[in-house]
């Protein structure tokens, strides 16, 4: 990265940091949308192209909460 | 009508109550921009959710949701990542919104890019470009009205009357600024996104045990993605959630949000509390669609699902309960916008070059507000054919900010004349294209207009941050700003004024 780059991360760990860029490729990447696309094949009862985006919500619902809470485990926020 | 109108009445006179007992404390300019940054998660978390979520959510993504399916869901996948980006930048914008008493969003573009003008420019992009939305929220009560009397009133009378409504409760948006907007968001959202989500959940059942109307039963067309062989183009769904993660930060007052809150902890703190409500509720919201799809009634008019459904289910009470949750999240909504263009006319145009004491900006705010109430008010009440165009043409362009915006808060390298020229040169961009290619851009594979002004607004941006090396003070400045970044808050800084040399 290069030095002009801020350092986001004072005190956040790595994994939160790749989680957080794990959530916008699942969110964006155009070849998983498109694989999904049309896909009406349940899992759970729920078609695919819609457990899609369900599954990318939760991620990233999930990564922001772990990433409060590793900020609160380390003293940055209280 | 008794019933509905006796509800939503209710509702206005608790809002109002609210208002009432939290009394005007704007003794600095700070308080009334910003309410003093005193606000903790709870309320900043309600506050995020009731400006991000409009009214119209309950309709056009309703509708959305009704007609295409689960492609609609590219909303909730936006609106959780810019939750994301909220947490990532949060502490870098509280910081200098702390030291440096920052009250707008172009406050922030002054003090990164030691420019004057940019302030000027950003504030007049915002307010142009967000009038449009206020306008049409406010016409969007027309239909919240013309439901709730069940039908005996025009649709221009509903109109008047929800233009009337939202501009009377502006009193007090005026009088208590910024603190009685998050006091009275956060009442408004939990009506709007956990009443909103109870009924939410109690319809989808309703829908499926009474109507039979399950995921399995929808029609398989509901479950396309627009993708290679799309008529929009395989990237229009990776465009629309891009630019709706990063155009969201545009928004004045959206991002004043973050000024508000009493540390970089409570800001975090409201994501993490905002991101499952709003999974929850942008879910729900978008299977109730799907699955009101189903329902006759909701085919021949998509727009109002939101209320066929409730009437048929629960009645004259549960469509009065839905009348409110949709005002609540319109008022809130509404308020924000009109706050924060108060806040920008009085800081970042006339007070970017007037001095002006703190009196003299409150009294200009107040004006600003009352102004642009009566001008959306009175544009709301006009027949304008291309109001929707217009404020979609209006978000490919405010979308242009992010470019500065971003990339002043991670890159140090950036420089003003970058930074304006690619503003100037993406909004040009995503204007002309806009209008030659209105939704989005059949040859750039369905990108749209404001996605594809956004590459030409970055490469100007970039390509003029190494053409022109900031002046050794200047990278100084910058390194400084981001050096306080790093270090441990403050238990406890007087804000100062700007120090920077474009004020001195």
């Amino acid at each position: 990265m290069p030095m002009e780059f801020v350092q986001l991360r004072r005190g956040q760990s790595r994994a939160i940091s790749l989680w957080f860029i794990f959530d916008a490729v699942v969110a964006l990447a155009p070849p998983l949308y498109w694989a999904a696309d049309a896909n009406t094949r349940p899992i759970l009862s729920i078609p695919i192209a819609l457990l899609y985006f369900l599954a990318v919500g939760a991620c990233i619902t999930g990564s922001v909460i772990a990433a409060y809470f590793d900020d609160r485990a380390r003293g940055e926020v209280s | 009508m008794a019933i509905t109108f006796g509800l939503l009445l209710v509702f206005f006179i608790a809002v109002i109550w609210i208002l009432q007992r939290t009394g005007i404390r704007d003794t600095s300019f700070t308080d009334y921009a910003v309410a003093g940054r005193s606000f903790g998660a709870r309320y900043q978390a309600m506050s995020f959710l009731n400006t991000w979520y409009p009214g119209s959510m309950f309709t056009a993504f309703g509708a959305l949701a009704a007609t295409t399916g689960v492609m609609s869901f590219y909303v909730v996948s936006y609106s959780l990542l810019t939750v994301v980006l909220m947490y990532v930048m949060a502490r870098t914008v509280w910081i200098w919104g702390k030291r440096f008493d920052l009250h707008t969003q172009p406050d922030l573009f002054a003090l990164r890019y030691n420019s004057r003008h940019i302030r000027t420019i950003a504030a007049i992009i915002g307010i142009i470009s967000g009038v449009p939305w206020l306008v049409l929220g406010m016409q969007a009560l027309g239909d919240l009205f013309h439901f709730m009397s069940l039908g005996y009133l025009p649709f221009s009378v509903s109109v008047i009357i929800g233009v009337t409504v939202v501009a009377i409760r502006q009193i007090w948006t005026v009088r208590l600024g910024m603190r009685g907007v998050i006091v009275s968001d956060y009442f408004q959202g939990i009506v709007a996104y956990i009443g909103g989500s109870l009924i939410l959940g109690g319809l989808i059942i309703w829908l499926v045990v009474a109507k039979d109307s399950t995921l399995s039963s929808l029609d398989p067309k509901m479950y396309a993605i627009p993708g290679l062989s799309s008529k929009q183009g395989p990237l229009y769904v990776f465009s629309l959630i891009l630019t709706g993660t990063i155009g969201g930060w545009c928004w004045p007052y959206i991002f004043v949000r973050l000024f508000t809150a009493d540390g970089v902890g409570s800001l975090k703190k409201s994501a993490a509390l905002a991101v499952p409500l709003s999974f929850v509720f942008g879910t729900l919201l978008l299977i109730f669609g799907m699955l009101a799809s189903a329902l006759p009634s909701v085919v021949a008019q998509p727009n109002d699902a939101w209320f066929l459904v409730a009437q048929e289910a629960g009645g004259h009470l549960l469509l009065g309960l839905a009348g409110v949750v949709l005002l609540a999240a319109s008022m809130g909504h509404t308020d924000g916008n009109i706050q924060a263009y108060g806040a920008q006319i009085a800081t970042d145009i006339i007070g970017n070059y007037t001095k002006l004491d703190q009196t003299r900006l409150i009294v200009i705010a107040k004006v600003g507000m009352l102004l642009i109430t009566i001008l959306a008010s009175w544009l709301a009440c006009l027949t304008l054919p291309a109001l929707f165009s217009l404020a979609v043409l209006a978000y490919q362009g405010i979308i242009q900010l992010a470019v500065p915006q971003f990339f002043g808060i991670f890159w140090r390298r950036g420089n003003k004349q970058g930074a304006i020229a690619g503003m100037v040169c993406g909004f040009a961009t995503a204007v002309f294209l806009e209008l030659v290619f209105p939704g989005y851009l059949p040859w750039a594979w369905g990108l749209t207009s404001g996605a594809v002004a956004l590459v030409v607004n970055g490469c100007v941006y970039v390509g003029l941050a190494y053409l022109l090396p900031q002046t050794e003070s200047e990278r100084l400045r910058v390194a400084g700003l981001f050096k306080m970044v790093q270090e441990p808050p403050p238990i406890r800084t007087d804000s100062v004024s700007l120090t920077t040399s474009y004020l001195r």
